[in-house]
């Protein structure tokens, strides 16, 4: 007990205090900015940590990831442009709540959906970060291969229309996912003998093209005044009774985050999209989702958010980071000398603590900041619009850039936003593209790995574990239940079509 | 149209900010902000700039095995004012290996400032204590060892190991260190070669060192030499470089300024602190330290098999 009070008076120096607010408001704001995201906040915030205590670096820098990935929800639900790819999956039914009028609520649920995550992974991390890290360390290639297959399963529940359409743009996002190395010989490949490409296509200059640039274009094409304006920011917080009603979508979200953001290598914005697809079969207002249902922003909120505690689980149990965000946590933790591996639980305990009294005061503060940085973007958003059009190109571009300041991505940024408004044109979802683009690289390696692993034998990979066997059902029935489904709307549609004929 | 003018007003006002900045020092590092050797650059830049008397801006240029970022130096020739710190495989691996805008010959060399010997580990909880039982055990059965992706270090390491002796073994790349030692974990992969830095975070247990002396703290790990298996030594090894068709005099205010950060008592401290050893080379050593590098490397991708 002495060492988790100890802890906490760790966390609740002012310094500390001071980092976690100025940490979570920048974060909100960076993520918020379409193109600024995670990475980028935490690239700027980095330099200044050099000179401060542990834990007030740590504060900092947690404020900053959790903000930015709360932030990237508000743009995603006023402007149809997700400030983060964590938020791709905020756009499906925040926009649409928006256009009904319902900004207040909308930004509501996404913001109590987000502290409710972020609080509940917390709890994991806290309760079970040595049984979950045990855990994941059996999700090998094959057992990940999986997985992710199951994942890219949900390009069939957000391609709205046509699936078919979807399925193209899912693939399309794949092969823009293999230009550049192959990551199990490190020959180049798809690069037209450009030397530029060798480095390949990234998500952020991908995702802005889609999202923000796209949306700008159509924007800009529209001769409707009203349909481009954009709508004043509000947040009504949901009320006792709404969240009870919701309360089983709360915890699925935050648990399918929770448990996907220990597994190292697949993040919040492959959580976000499982989430969703899981909403979608399960949801009991699964009928209305994606037309501005408060469920959808639920699974896209509380799984992302959920995902910024538990990313902690193979970091601080293992010394393994889950991602690029955890890997430069554990690059800041290396600064102050603290080393992270499989013994920072058992030497370090009392910083360890800390950090997790870190995450939830970090949580907390995004709640109560919530307010004050809505009002700030509804301040921006009422600058002539020119001005708000032309920032959100720039900030586009300044954090398509800025991931690794390679001048392509400029230029895949620009393309991808004309391609992505001719492909909106014809009636193609986008957000099929983006999880092409997530889920590819892990799907491709973690196949050829396994295979490796095989020695070739692909039919090893439905007996090679139990968690691979499951998974490999569970995909089996996830794909004949869409096709019965399907099977039996072509029968109605038959029979409907028959009776006025007959 | 008043929305588009002003739009371009706001990129036009952006463009002059970023202009204003022409005289300081680029200083490059060809990784993602915030990984290991990124680390290591920003605080050895500090100090670094202070010494030479400009103010520098680190920009990371990351992708493609650093070698974008490496090329980036490599295309600025005669430019005093850029630098690059730069890992080991950009400079010594990747120009054997791909089709690059640069070779050894396209940089003038400043210094060398760290170098880590690697290790050969298997999973603590493993039965396996020595090399000849690692050897005996892979005729039966294979194994498989891990790297943080084609063509680095750990990767090459192995490869000339199972070139040079009768060990079986077969490579499994990963992206980076950490998914490795998480495949390590849970017995994907048996083998690994990499730094004290992971032996120690992952808790592993080291068999053999690649290097010509046994390594302080680890008297008990023998030397591949010792065992009887003749050039293999690798290690994982920082340095800077600056464009070639710089003047003497610049390069020798750039060797002199390395020379006394690699000195200073702040990087000796962070250096103590995060684990990387300093191991000073000036600039004619650097030069033929790269060159041999290049030499031994090149030799290992072909005997492997990795290159024509």
């Amino acid at each position: 007990m002495d060492i988790v009070l100890a802890a906490a008076a760790d966390a609740f120096t002012w310094q500390a205090l001071l980092a976690i607010v100025v940490g979570t408001w920048a974060g909100i704001i960076i993520g918020g900015l379409p193109g600024l995201g995670s990475v980028v906040g935490l690239t700027i915030f980095l330099p200044f940590t050099f000179g401060m205590d542990v834990i007030t670096s740590m504060a900092l820098l947690i404020g900053v990831y959790c903000g930015s990935v709360y932030g990237g929800s508000i743009t995603a639900i006023l402007i149809n442009t997700p400030g983060t790819p964590q938020a791709a999956a905020t756009t499906f039914d925040g926009y649409p709540m928006t256009q009904q009028g319902r900004v207040g609520e909308a930004l509501g649920w996404a913001t109590f959906a987000s502290f409710f995550g972020g609080v509940l992974s917390c709890v994991m991390l806290i309760v079970g970060a040595p049984q979950l890290a045990k855990f994941a360390v059996n999700f090998g290639s094959i057992e990940v291969f999986a997985l992710v297959c199951l994942a890219m399963l949900c390009i069939v529940g957000v391609s709205r229309g046509s699936t078919l359409k979807g399925i193209l743009c899912g693939m399309m996002g794949f092969l823009f996912s293999m230009v550049g190395s192959d990551p199990i010989t490190g020959a180049d490949r798809f690069t037209f003998g450009q030397y530029a490409l060798s480095s390949g296509l990234t998500l952020i200059p991908v995702v802005v093209g889609a999202f923000a640039l796209s949306e700008i274009f159509v924007r800009f094409a529209s001769r409707d005044d009203e349909a481009a304006r954009i709508p004043e920011a509000r947040l009504t917080f949901p009320g006792l009774r709404d969240i009870g009603r919701r309360m089983v979508e709360l915890l699925r979200g935050s648990f399918i985050g929770g448990f996907i953001g220990a597994l190292p290598g697949t993040g919040a914005a492959a959580a976000a999209f499982i989430s969703y697809a899981s909403a979608q079969k399960l949801s009991p207002r699964r009928q209305h989702l994606g037309k501005g249902e408060p469920d959808g922003l639920i699974a896209s909120e509380s799984s992302n958010n959920a995902v910024t505690g538990s990313s902690f689980i193979p970091t601080l149990a293992l010394g393994i980071p889950g991602d690029v965000v955890t890997a430069m946590m554990m690059g800041a933790m290396v600064i102050h000398g603290i080393t992270p591996g499989v013994r920072l639980m058992a030497d370090q305990a009392q910083t360890v603590y800390a950090l997790f009294v870190v995450l939830i005061i970090v949580n907390v503060a995004m709640l109560i900041l919530s307010k004050p940085s809505i009002g700030l973007f509804r301040y921006l958003f009422k600058l002539p619009q020119g001005f708000v059009m032309g920032g959100i190109v720039m900030f586009s571009f300044i954090g398509a850039v800025s991931v690794r300041g390679n001048p392509l991505d400029l230029i895949v940024a620009a393309v991808t936003g004309l391609l992505a408004y001719v492909l909106r044109r014809g009636g193609y979802p986008l957000a099929p593209l983006v999880i092409g683009m997530v889920l590819g690289p892990e799907l491709e390696s973690s196949l050829r790995r396994g295979l490796l692993i095989s020695r070739g034998d692909f039919s090893a990979f439905f007996t090679h574990s139990t968690i691979a066997s499951v998974l490999f059902v569970l995909i089996a029935l996830f794909i004949a239940g869409t096709l019965w489904s399907g099977f039996s709307q072509w029968r109605k549609d038959r029979a409907a079509a028959g009776t006025p004929a007959a | 149209m008043s929305a588009l003018r002003h739009s371009l007003v706001a990129a036009a006002l952006v463009g002059i900010t970023q202009s204003a900045a022409a005289d300081n020092l680029d200083f490059v590092v060809p990784f993602a902000a915030g990984g290991a050797t990124d680390i290591v650059a920003r605080s050895f830049e500090p100090i670094f700039s202070e010494q030479l008397g400009v103010t520098s801006v680190i920009r990371n240029v990351a992708g493609a095995s650093a070698t974008v970022g490496t090329a980036e130096v490599a295309k600025s020739e005669g430019n005093p004012n850029i630098i690059g710190y730069e890992p080991a495989g950009a400079l010594s691996i990747q120009p054997s290996l791909k089709d690059l805008p640069y070779g050894p010959e396209s940089f003038t060399y400043v210094c060398r400032t760290v170098s880590n010997p690697m290790f050969l580990m298997v999973s603590k909880d493993s039965d396996i204590d020595s090399i000849d039982q690692l050897i005996e055990e892979s005729r039966e059965y294979p194994f498989l060892y891990g790297s943080s992706g084609p063509g680095t270090l750990p990767h090459l390491a192995m490869a000339a190991l199972t070139v040079k002796s009768d060990l079986q073994a077969q490579h499994v790349p990963y992206s980076g260190s950490g998914p490795a030692m998480n495949a390590l974990a849970g017995n994907e992969i048996q083998i690994m070669a990499d730094t004290e830095t992971i032996l120690e975070n992952y808790d592993l247990k080291p068999l053999a060192v690649f290097a010509e002396q046994r390594v302080e703290g680890y008297e008990d790990v023998p030397t591949f030499k010792e065992l009887g298996m003749q050039d293999l030594e690798f290690s994982v090894w920082q340095g800077v470089v600056a464009p070639k068709g710089i003047s003497q005099e610049r390069a020798d205010a750039f060797a002199d300024a390395c020379r006394a950060t690699v000195e200073s008592d702040r990087f000796k401290t962070f250096a103590d602190k995060s684990g990387v050893s300093i191991d000073y080379l000036g600039p004619e050593d650097f030069k033929d330290f790269v060159a041999r590098r290049v030499e031994v490397n090149q030799q290992v991708l072909k005997d492997a098999g990795l290159t024509e």
